[in-house]
């Protein structure tokens, strides 16, 4: 890795992202740790997971909104 | 300046895992120092022809989403319809200025599309090392 790029994330650390993902109710938003190592929340809406995270001490998660199914994506 | 983003991996509904690219941004009011959303995963997406964000994130802040332009979209599941707004998108390298659709059924947080993402980084995908490189564009 030169200097001119900066890596925003690894390998490792997107199976516990995937994890999360596979256990988060469909249709749902969730709350990952900064880092993405971490599930801090779920919640039905955006504002139910920002509270649920700020309750949890994380100000700065990553928001993930779940699809009705994983299945395939064509949008 | 540019950043390397490793594919996100997503479960599917065969047990398997798919790949897309995305990468965590804000949104805001487009007035100066309005407050932003959660940092939340978007996908790059060249198939959208403009920034689609989940209706819920327009109203966290302060859009009356349904009160903006309407406009009809084609999906693959056929034409919908989004409401059109001007924001600010906190991408790597800055703020950008797009007018942005909020969709109330949007079946993830965002999309990445071509006006106001594709058109402000040369974006370069890597299936070899599962990667996707975005070098910021400052056009005249």
């Amino acid at each position: 890795m030169t200097s001119r790029h900066k890596a925003v994330s690894t390998a490792s650390s997107t199976e516990p992202r995937l994890s999360a993902l596979r256990s988060a109710p469909p249709d749902s938003w969730i709350a990952l740790s900064e880092d993405e190592s971490a599930l801090i929340a779920v919640g039905s809406t955006y504002e139910e997971v920002v509270a649920k995270s700020e309750k949890a001490g994380v100000s700065d998660p990553i928001l993930i909104k779940t699809p009705k199914s994983w299945a395939p994506f064509s949008m | 300046m540019s950043i390397r983003i490793p594919y996100k991996k997503f479960p599917d509904t065969r047990g398997e895992v798919g790949y897309f690219a995305a990468i965590p941004v804000n949104i805001a009011l487009p007035a100066k120092n309005s407050p932003r959303s959660k940092r939340f995963e978007a996908i790059i997406d060249s198939g959208a022809t403009r920034c689609v964000f989940h209706a819920q994130l327009g109203k966290a802040i302060g859009l009356d989403v349904i009160k903006g332009e309407p406009e009809t979209t084609n999906g693959i599941a056929g034409p919908t319809t989004v409401y059109l707004h001007n924001i600010s998108l906190y991408a790597p390298g800055g703020i950008i200025a797009l007018c942005a659709a909020f969709s109330l059924d949007l079946p993830i947080a965002g999309l990445l599309g071509m006006r106001g993402f594709f058109d402000n980084f040369k974006i370069t995908f890597d299936p070899t090392v599962l990667q996707c490189e975005l070098e910021r564009l400052y056009l005249a």
